[in-house]
């Protein structure tokens, strides 16, 4: 094992250090591709275990901070939950999704107002629904996003 | 007052480079050779960066000249041991391109130049899917391979080796390579001609890659789409450099100046608190030695370095080995797609060639012709940058089995 992390073992393994003025044998020849591929393998290799390792320690350490997080907020919700007034009733026609919904809801809004004014229609947003995802898993907006940004490879 | 007249202007055209081009016309050959490569640097946009000084500097060593201390860059210098009085007499007598070449002789341009890689280079995506690291390995396999071709043709050791680093398509790698192997060594193989021949092929990898992509790959693996990388925590990117610096210095301590100045470079930048010395390393240091680098290293191609049947080998071997290192990383990137279940493009283990980033963008593009909705740059980025890694560990290795 300490040959093998020696720094000599390179040349041992080709069969002794080649002068570099030398025409290699089969053998030598044979001996660098061994070593050379091997060591790299062997270096790149150990590397991949680390930085996996260290990846899974550092998910395991943000996954217990954000689990003690989640714990203090569950804390103080219940204090929160008496003074909690009951929330504005959402447009009948709307079906509002979880964050900033508001914000979503007012720029469509606006985009379908925009509409009506250009061509004499009138438009009126019934519901507002997440769209499938069914594109690798990813939304729709973030699918052309990652076009508009590789476009120009 | 005649014969004083006609006296001085005959010296005048003894000592002039017209007539030094009467008694050398094969350096008209090379003179041809550069304007053909600044054509290529300019109008077609080949490695610009890095094309052009190289042209230049074979320009300027190839103009003609009579009197030896008019010369700009001396061969027979770098063909000596290098002894304190060797040093002396090159600051001495040198001319400027002999003194800037100093730099690329003392491995101190290429180390810079890691210097500056590694503060543009984001191994997130690396650090994201480490396994990514095989595949920069396994495109080494085009350096090994290349190495055992060139001794089929009965290359000397450090020739192979010096024409071998080619496959790493990594110009700071191989000029840094072979400007040791080929240190003293009896060779007409020069610096210049593996430098010019690396960014030569690297200009090429848009034209090399795809065909070998299609033909090692199904339509099906082509269209695989792979689960998005994971989130990397700044921590993970600082800690990473430093793992990857005593990892591979351990091993393989001959690869350390490189892969030790990369790391260097990238830890500066994922710091945050350097980011004056982030923004000379990226900017006016890499700018500065790429000048040095890319002018002397031209310079270095002289008649008679260029012109005999070792350069024709040089060019052909440069494109065995990019294309072996193209067809490695597939086949290992196809076996790590059957071992996953169909998880993995294979089309992303050609990116393991380390011409960053223009691997990665094939791979993208090959891909996104099967499916545009493929989105493949940032998987493809992590065997990039560990193809530089690689690639730094596979110079180390020829530098410790070819002794110089």
């Amino acid at each position: 094992m300490q040959l093998m992390l020696s720094t000599n073992c390179l040349p041992l393994l080709a069969g002794g250090s080649i002068p570099g003025d030398t025409h290699m044998d089969g053998a030598q020849v044979a001996g660098v591709l061994t070593a050379g591929l091997g060591v790299v393998f062997a270096a790149l290799v150990l590397l991949v275990v680390l930085i996996f390792l260290f990846g899974k320690l550092f998910e395991l350490i943000n996954g217990r901070k954000k689990q003690k997080e989640t714990a203090k907020v569950t804390e103080k919700a219940p204090k929160a939950a008496p003074v909690q007034k009951k929330p504005a009733p959402a447009p009948a026609a709307m079906a509002v999704p979880a964050e900033d919904a508001d914000e979503v809801i007012a720029v469509i809004s606006a985009v379908v107002a925009m509409m009506s004014t250009q061509d004499g229609t009138t438009y009126q947003v019934r519901s507002v629904k997440p769209a499938a995802q069914s594109l690798g898993g990813r939304a729709v907006w973030a699918m052309d996003g990652r076009r508009q940004n590789v476009a120009p490879f | 007052m005649l014969d004083i007249l006609m006296g001085i202007l005959a010296g005048l055209w003894e000592s002039s480079g017209l007539a030094g081009l009467i008694e050398q016309p094969q350096k008209l050959i090379l003179i041809g050779v550069s304007f053909l490569l600044m054509y290529l640097a300019i109008v077609q946009k080949w490695e610009p960066l890095l094309l052009l000084p190289i042209a230049f500097g074979m320009f300027l060593s190839n103009l003609p000249a009579v009197l030896e201390e008019d010369y700009m860059f001396h061969a027979a210098f770098w063909t000596q041991e290098q002894t304190a009085d060797w040093f002396w007499s090159v600051l001495h007598d040198g001319g400027l391109l002999d003194k800037l070449y100093l730099g690329v002789k003392l491995q101190i341009y290429p180390c810079l130049i890691f210097l500056g890689i590694g503060t543009m280079t984001d191994f997130g995506p690396l650090i994201a899917n480490p396994k990514s690291f095989l595949l920069g390995a396994a495109a080494q396999g085009g350096i090994f391979f290349t190495f055992v071709a060139a001794a089929a043709l009965g290359m000397t050791a450090a020739e192979c080796g010096a024409i071998a680093i080619i496959g790493g398509a990594d110009g700071p790698t191989s000029i840094y390579v072979s400007s040791k192997l080929l240190d003293g060594a009896n060779t007409n193989l020069t610096t210049g001609t593996i430098a010019l021949a690396a960014y030569a092929y690297m200009a090429l990898v848009p034209v090399i890659q795809p065909p070998i992509m299609r033909m090692l790959t199904t339509k099906k693996e082509r269209a695989i789409k792979m689960p998005q990388l994971r989130q990397v925590s700044k921590t993970e990117k600082i800690i990473f450099p430093i793992v990857v610096t005593l990892i591979v210095t351990l091993l393989v301590p001959s690869a350390a100046s490189l892969v030790g100045m990369l790391m260097f470079g990238n830890i500066l930048k994922e710091s945050g608190v350097c980011e004056r010395l982030v923004d000379t390393a990226q900017n006016a240091l890499m700018n500065i030695v790429t000048i040095f680098l890319g002018i002397s290293v031209g310079a270095t191609t002289t008649y008679d370095n260029v012109w005999n049947i070792q350069f024709i080998f040089v060019l052909f071997l440069g494109a065995v080995a990019f294309s072996l290192g193209t067809a490695c990383g597939l086949i290992i990137a196809k076996i790590m797609n059957w071992l996953s279940g169909g998880k993995v493009n294979p089309l992303i283990g050609s990116a393991g060639v380390s011409a960053v980033p223009m691997a990665a963008r094939i791979s993208q593009k090959v891909g996104a012709e099967t499916d545009p909705t493929n989105f493949l740059l940032m998987h493809a980025m992590g065997p990039n940058v560990a193809g530089v890694i690689g690639s730094a560990v596979a110079a180390g290795v020829l530098l410790s089995v070819v002794a110089y």
